[in-house]
């Protein structure tokens, strides 16, 4: 298994050090210049303070609003269940439906915020997806929408698995719910929140099916990630060198994540 | 926080994010807004013609699910099949950082699908797996195999050698060990673990997107091209998509809710609270 993951891996390296491309036969060694070129790109420069913006808002957002749901349903409750797959669902939209749905979501002629905001008699706004300024923000609220449910599912175990006296000791020293959750639960559950927030990262750092149909990556550039940058370079712009070394980029970020990661998980 | 308010902050919390769900599955029976009366009112009586318009837009659509479905469930099969044997073996490696290799794993799993798919479907075409069904199974496997190594390690880890030296000493290979002992005493973290695979697996999009060039498509793919510039699927004909391609996984979610209490992420020990 780690030899069909490494193998590509390597060979993907090494030809982005040349001209390689399925397209060419002309294969020269080129050292770093593919890198020094995506990296002078404008584009790339755009499409990483992009996913920068991303990562540094979506993940505490999913996280928050994630712990807050694992919250809630960590004491018992009629129906537990019932509310534990209901308050899962947006997870199982993938993100490519996710782009899709919130797409007419989003519109006028068939939108939700349209529709209040008639009942209101306010007048139809258009698409935040279009807009220049709203677009990020709006990747980012669907985002949150769609993973913050995974987040509570994977943090209500850890929640569970507290030991009782725990919460009964800070209850009797008085701590109110911020109490309760920084000095009991934070520090309770230290090693699954540094596990979600590097699969949060990840994730964050990779997006490419949410903005593919809803954005485009537009409008203009106000949505592009790397992902999408690497995507249209290497398959419709057949640029391959420049695709393969932005993914390369993108993959470098996150190994070191993942080092931080391994090292702060060790103490 | 009384019982009453929390039951009232789930309510708000279920609305915002079950709404835009809600909405999609009026929208697929052809119930739809209309914005621009004043007040917005709805419109048309529910139908279920968009279900069948979905096969009119999109000829190869319920082709396209047979295909999900086999290639979800057939790269979950191999995964859990690898992973478990890979992760019983780390966690009982003795290794002095099997932990380390652990959150290796986990780092991997972070890694997005478009850093590794380039060099990757030059190499599938090389070994003519392009535009295959292997193809594609194989490579989602490798995708989901680091999470999956992750969580069953953790399980491991947990469960007490004591019964796999009984296993041992009654003469029982690794396959006799992993099949008679540790499947059996696992066999919830293994199900709850195949059914987030499989989820991930269903939902994949950038795999098949670069892996297949039209002899396999999956509903993923079918969805991100939806939209070209030949042609915009109407709202309703796209929720009936949406909701087909959804249900299959709410249904399988809440029939196996209990199993997938037992999913546990840890930090690497095979604990999940820090004690």
């Amino acid at each position: 298994m780690l030899g069909w993951f490494a193998g590509p891996a390597v060979l993907g390296l090494l030809a982005t050090l040349t001209t390689y491309s399925p397209f060419t036969t002309d294969v020269r060694f080129v050292g770093l210049a593919n890198y020094a070129a995506v990296l002078r790109d404008p584009q790339f420069a755009t499409a990483a303070r992009n996913v920068g913006l991303l990562t540094v808002f979506a993940v505490p957002l999913e996280l928050t609003a994630g712990f807050a749901i694992a919250w809630l349903l960590r004491r018992p409750l009629r129906g537990r269940a019932a509310w534990r797959v209901l308050l899962l669902l947006p997870w199982l939209v993938s993100p490519i439906a996710s782009g899709v749905m919130w797409h007419f979501l989003l519109s006028t002629t068939n939108g939700i915020a349209d529709f209040f905001l008639g009942w209101l008699g306010a007048a139809p706004a258009s698409s935040p997806a279009g807009d220049l300024h709203l677009a990020l923000p709006a990747v980012v609220a669907i985002e949150v929408w769609r993973v913050a449910p995974f987040v509570a599912f994977l943090l209500l175990p850890g929640l569970e698995s507290i030991p009782r006296e725990r919460w009964d000791e800070a209850t009797l020293a008085g701590a109110s719910v911020f109490g309760r959750i920084f000095r009991v639960a934070v520090p309770g559950m230290q090693g699954l929140l540094l596990t979600v927030s590097m699969l949060l990262v990840g994730l964050a750092l990779g997006t490419f099916d949410t903005i593919l149909i809803l954005t485009g990556g537009g409008p203009g550039t106000a949505t592009v990630t790397p992902a999408l940058y690497s995507y249209d370079a290497a398959f419709s712009t057949n640029d391959w060198p420049a695709g393969a070394a932005a993914a390369w980029v993108v993959a470098a970020v996150v190994f070191a994540v993942g080092a931080v990661y391994v090292r702060v998980a060790r103490e | 926080m009384s019982r009453r308010s929390r039951v009232a902050a789930l309510a708000v919390v279920l609305v915002v994010l079950a709404l835009p769900l809600a909405w999609t599955l009026v929208a697929s029976f052809g119930v739809t807004p209309n914005n621009n009366a004043q007040p917005p009112s709805w419109i048309g009586p529910p139908t279920l013609e968009h279900f069948a318009e979905v096969g009119v837009a999109e000829p190869t659509f319920w082709q396209e699910l047979a295909t999900s479905t086999a290639l979800a469930l057939t790269a979950t099969l191999l995964t859990v099949t690898v992973s478990l044997p890979a992760a019983y073996c780390l966690a009982r490696s003795r290794l002095p950082r099997d932990r380390l290799v652990a959150q290796s794993f986990l780092v991997l799993a972070s890694l997005p699908v478009m850093a590794y798919v380039i060099p990757l479907s030059d190499l599938m075409r090389r070994v003519h797996l392009l535009d295959t069904f292997e193809g594609v199974m194989l490579a989602q496997a490798a995708v989901t195999s680091p999470l999956a190594v992750f969580v069953l390690h953790g399980a491991v880890r947990q469960l007490s050698p004591e019964w796999e030296e009984a296993a041992v000493i009654d003469g029982a290979g690794l396959l006799g060990i992993l099949g008679r002992v540790v499947l059996p005493l696992l066999a919830p973290t293994v199900a709850a673990t195949a059914i987030v695979v499989f989820v991930l697996d269903w939902n994949m999009l950038l795999v098949p997107l670069v892996l297949t060039g039209g002899d396999i498509k999956t509903v993923p793919v079918a969805m991100s091209d939806f939209f070209t510039f030949e042609r915009e699927l109407d709202w309703p004909t796209a929720a009936a998509a949406l909701v087909v391609s959804l249900a299959p996984l709410a249904l399988l979610v809440a029939a196996f809710h209990r199993l997938l209490e037992q999913f546990r992420l840890t930090n690497g020990t095979g604990l999940t609270s820090d004690d």
